[in-house]
């Protein structure tokens, strides 16, 4: 058996050499990968933070606050979507407009809600700029085209149905409100100057 | 916390030659004008790799690097040391995270990352090769291993991958408090009790050979290296990583009264640089390739949590299945 200092795993009870190597594991061992959106602040849009990985939205919505709104990270609302769900357009460079690549013309349909989010610089990420109506993917970036006037060139657009959208409830604020609390967490509460002073005047 | 000193791939001559030299070009030149480069991006096939190499070495240290330290929550000494060492341990697991999902934005799939852990396919950081004998040994890990993690994280979060870089943003922001309860521990340890002087001491002395291998021997000038430089993959030498750790930390663990079991160890007040005993790289290459006191076990604790966590996943991938209350 292998030995350990650690009596919790010495009670795991492990061989000291596995007969066989692990099986490779299988796809989506790990499971789908969902996009998540912060929202650090009352009136402020939400940005992109990160992927979970998550059998489920609702899954995904607990992982993706424990990896993007702990300590330190202020978090008013969160979003997820899945990663397939996505529509994303191509890039541009820097100073180009993607929007001008869209050449077609907007259909004027309402039949489907579209949420529309905006990279506008390169190293940074996607925040979210607003809703539009329009008959599907395609004709929702030419209706984003239209709505949001821009006095900076976009770099690179995602297109979300709003459906695919998983956003914690307002009702449940509260869920947010425990992080301040822990100060043991925080690097203000390690405070040690008095103590390495007091400990060389003793020396001298 | 992370291990330095990466291993990267070895280079062959020809593997540039097959990459568009216009495409190259431009790549280049975006480096060069400090713009990051996305995952959508074109990039040399070396760059991808050594990326990916790079994230998920840094990835599987910050959750091997969790075992020496979890081995010590449910015996660290009061209830403020158990909840803030549970705290710092939950976020190298979320760092480790953070990095898979930095290294899948380059097209390797976690399950195949964690393939490779377990196979011992990848490395991870040597230093937690090594065991966690007392309390004192935990403190040295929180405090130093974590400021030699910082020095170079601190490094790589300017290099060029933007998903790397984002993600080192975040662990950095956790950093500091690993960094300051480290320290803390460290501090009441060495101005505690004589038995607790003693215990912080043996712990110094066992960690130092570690501690300076921690950053990988000397980068010998090469091709190699220099390419991944310019492409701002790698950000510092080996040595440039070692130097800044000892200038920030030696002159912090001297004045607590403790020493440093190296006689050799001292600042050349004309080159400004430390000098040292030259660590045993013979050691570190045969701990590193699976002769240390801890690798089986390390792994061994990783390949059981897999497989016994796999019902887990398989029962989270039946949503639809329904509770029944059993007959008896």
């Amino acid at each position: 058996m292998l030995q350990s200092l650690d009596p919790r795993v010495n009670r795991l009870g492990l061989p000291n050499e596995f007969d066989t190597p692990m099986p490779s594991k299988e796809a989506l061992d790990q499971f789908e990968t969902y996009e998540a959106f912060v929202q650090v602040k009352e009136g402020k849009p939400f940005e992109h933070v990160g992927i979970v990985h998550a059998p489920n939205e609702e899954m995904a919505f607990l992982f993706a606050k424990e990896q993007y709104s702990r300590r330190g990270m202020f978090c008013n609302s969160l979003c997820v979507v899945k990663t397939e769900n996505i529509k994303v357009s191509p890039y541009s460079e820097n100073d180009i407009d993607i929007y001008d690549s869209f050449s077609g013309k907007y259909s004027g349909s309402t039949s489907e809600s579209f949420e529309v989010f905006h990279l506008t610089k390169r190293g940074k990420q996607h925040k979210y700029e607003g809703n539009v109506l329009a008959k599907d993917y395609d004709d929702a970036i030419l209706a984003a085209k239209e709505s949001f006037p821009r006095d900076k060139a976009i770099m690179n657009v995602w297109i979300v149905k709003s459906e695919d959208i998983y956003v914690s409830d307002e009702e449940d604020r509260d869920i947010w409100d425990t992080l301040k609390e822990k100060k043991y967490r925080d690097a203000i509460d390690y405070k040690a100057s008095d103590k390495i002073k007091a400990f060389k005047e003793e020396q001298a | 916390m992370y291990g330095g000193g990466n291993v990267f791939e070895a280079m062959k001559a020809t593997a540039l030659a097959d990459e568009d030299p216009k495409k190259l070009a431009e790549f280049e030149a975006r480096i060069d004008r400090g713009e990051k480069i996305e995952p959508t991006d074109w990039m040399p096939q070396l760059y991808r790799k050594q990326l990916i190499r790079m994230i998920e070495q840094h990835a599987h240290s910050e959750i091997i690097g969790a075992l020496p330290e979890g081995t010590w929550i449910t015996r660290a000494p009061g209830f403020k040391r158990k909840l803030a060492l549970m705290a710092k341990v939950q976020d190298e697991v979320g760092h480790a995270q953070l990095l898979y999902a930095a290294a899948e934005t380059l097209g390797k799939p976690r399950e195949q990352m964690i393939d490779d852990l377990i196979s011992g396919k990848s490395k991870y950081s040597n230093i937690f090769n090594y065991p966690a004998f007392t309390w004192a040994d935990s403190c040295f890990i929180s405090w130093l291993v974590d400021a030699g993690a910082i020095v170079n994280q601190l490094a790589n979060s300017k290099g060029s991958y933007g998903p790397y870089c984002r993600a080192l943003e975040r662990i950095c922001a956790e950093e500091s408090f690993h960094l300051k309860y480290g320290h803390h521990c460290v501090i009441h340890l060495a101005t505690g009790t004589k038995k607790q002087r003693e215990m912080m001491q043996a712990a110094v002395n066992r960690w130092w050979a570690p501690m300076m291998h921690f950053f990988g021997p000397s980068d010998k000038i090469s091709v190699h290296s220099e390419i991944l430089m310019k492409w701002k993959v790698k950000m510092a030498s080996n040595d440039e990583c070692r130097q800044q750790f000892l200038d920030m930390y030696v002159p912090k663990i001297w004045e607590l009264g403790l020493t440093i079991p190296d006689d050799k160890l001292r600042k050349n007040t004309e080159t400004g640089l430390w000098e040292y005993t030259e660590p045993d790289w013979d050691e570190f290459k045969r701990v590193i390739n699976g002769d240390g006191p801890c690798n089986k076990e390390r792994l061994a604790v990783r390949r059981i949590a897999e497989e016994r966590g796999k019902w887990v996943r398989e029962a989270l991938l039946a949503p639809k299945a329904k509770y029944v209350t059993p007959l008896a």
